[in-house]
């Protein structure tokens, strides 16, 4: 894969490449901020753009170069990388794109096979989020939705972790060594059971409607 | 009710220039907060996420069938999202991150949901420098911490008088007022409450200068 890099931190961006390379992908360009990102991409065309969220130009200069990037190559993937994995740049991120888009925390892209899964899902379209942050949003489920979940079984609360990773039925087959048919079940069941309606067929609408789901509270402003 | 204003705790009002100066030395404090916060961030955190690529590398160049050294160099990596996790505990206790980059909107809403405490939060975009934003922050933490098990549901909105930062708590009881003075005063703040009546839950109120 054809892989930008943006990061201000030379230490972990030198890491990066360097796994990258490993990896087999093929690094086009790599920059210490986001404005020289965007020049460089200009020339080089690229997959995948992974992007520090904190750095040049100030303060969330991840974000504002995604944008820049989203309206001048709308097929060009977006992997942004931070220290932290927190929900309200998840929401700012989907803001920016619900398709060919991840997040997730800088020390857990750090094999090869991740790494590249990561840049393959987010090549295929797939919204990628961080597991810590799926995670840390299906646990944190208050009131009357921390009822609904938690009268989820082991399996349909491993499957709704996994939806909100952003993962296809695929995926979470192959996460669970199920059939994708059993996956398919075991999604309409929960869909019922948090009373969502939604294409479930469509990705992108399918997450966004979990996410909602976990995130939204009674009495938010 | 007026909890407390620039009175000095023997009696006598404090002369204006002790009081500006005791006032700066606190806001210098919550600045010091700040960049230690940051120094966390862009320094061991980042030298810590490096290594994890470097053990990835390791990992790719290691033999396939070294079974028990890939899984050795895999456990290394948890143990360092680990470590990550502890800092990132101790950064927030420092100067939440979100409260420096996003403001007291974003940083509130986080740590409701992270105390699980049903409450509504109001707030504006704007910005009112990093003590102002750093005492709202942790007299609304306190206010949270200090709160009965199963709560009422709360409000908090923040907004802006003049070059005063303005913080209502609403519905967590009068007597954690001491907490949110506690965290006003240093910095020439003042804190009301206005008591619970048939129309509504008690609230206080702080006015903290800011920038």
């Amino acid at each position: 894969m054809r892989v930008a890099l943006a990061e201000d931190g030379a230490l972990f961006r030198e890491g990066l490449l360097m796994l990258l390379r490993a990896a087999g992908h093929q690094v086009v360009c790599s920059a210490a901020g986001g404005d020289e990102l965007v020049a460089l991409l200009a020339t080089a065309p690229a997959d995948v753009a992974i992007l520090d969220i904190r750095m040049p130009p100030e303060p969330d200069g991840g974000l504002i170069t995604a944008e820049r990037l989203r309206a001048a190559h709308p097929d060009l993937g977006l992997l942004f990388l931070s220290h932290y994995a927190e929900s309200h740049y998840l929401m700012r991120i989907l803001e920016i794109g619900t398709e060919s888009i991840g997040y997730r925390l800088k020390e857990k892209v750090g094999s090869v096979e991740v790494l590249t899964d990561t840049l393959n899902r987010i090549g295929n379209g797939e919204i990628v989020i961080e597991p810590v942050l799926a995670k840390r949003l299906v646990e944190r489920t208050r009131g009357d939705k921390k009822d609904v979940v938690s009268a989820l079984s082991d399996r349909e609360q491993e499957v709704l972790r996994l939806m909100a990773e952003g993962r296809s039925n695929n995926g979470i087959a192959g996460q669970l060594y199920i059939t994708p048919k059993a996956v398919e079940k075991h999604v309409a069941n929960i869909f019922v059971k948090l009373g969502l309606h939604t294409d479930t067929a469509a990705h992108h609408r399918r997450v966004l409607a979990v996410l909602t789901y976990l995130r939204s509270q009674r009495n938010e402003s | 009710m007026m909890v407390s204003g620039f009175g000095h705790p023997n009696g006598g009002v404090m002369d204006e220039s002790v009081a500006g100066m005791c006032r700066r030395k606190h806001q210098d404090q919550w600045l010091r907060r700040r960049l230690l916060q940051r120094q966390l961030h862009d320094g061991a955190a980042l030298r810590i996420s490096a290594l994890t690529l470097r053990l990835g590398l390791l990992q790719h160049h290691a033999a396939p069938t070294e079974h028990a050294l890939q899984d050795y160099i895999g456990e290394l990596q948890d143990e360092l999202h680990a470590v990550l996790e502890e800092l990132r505990d101790v950064a927030a206790k420092i100067y939440p991150p979100l409260l420096d980059e996003a403001g007291l909107g974003p940083a509130l809403r986080e740590l409701a949901a992270e105390l699980r405490v049903p409450v509504a939060i109001v707030t504006c975009d704007d910005r009112f420098g990093p003590a102002a934003e750093g005492a709202a922050y942790f007299a609304v933490m306190r206010c949270f911490a200090a709160r009965p098990a199963e709560p009422k549901p709360a409000k908090v909105v923040v907004r802006r008088e003049n070059d005063a930062l303005m913080l209502s708590i609403v519905g967590v009881g009068a007597a954690h007022a001491e907490l949110v003075d506690d965290e006003a005063k240093p910095l020439g703040g003042t804190v009301e409450v206005e008591p619970e009546t048939p129309l509504g839950a008690s609230t206080i109120i702080a006015r903290i200068p800011c920038e």
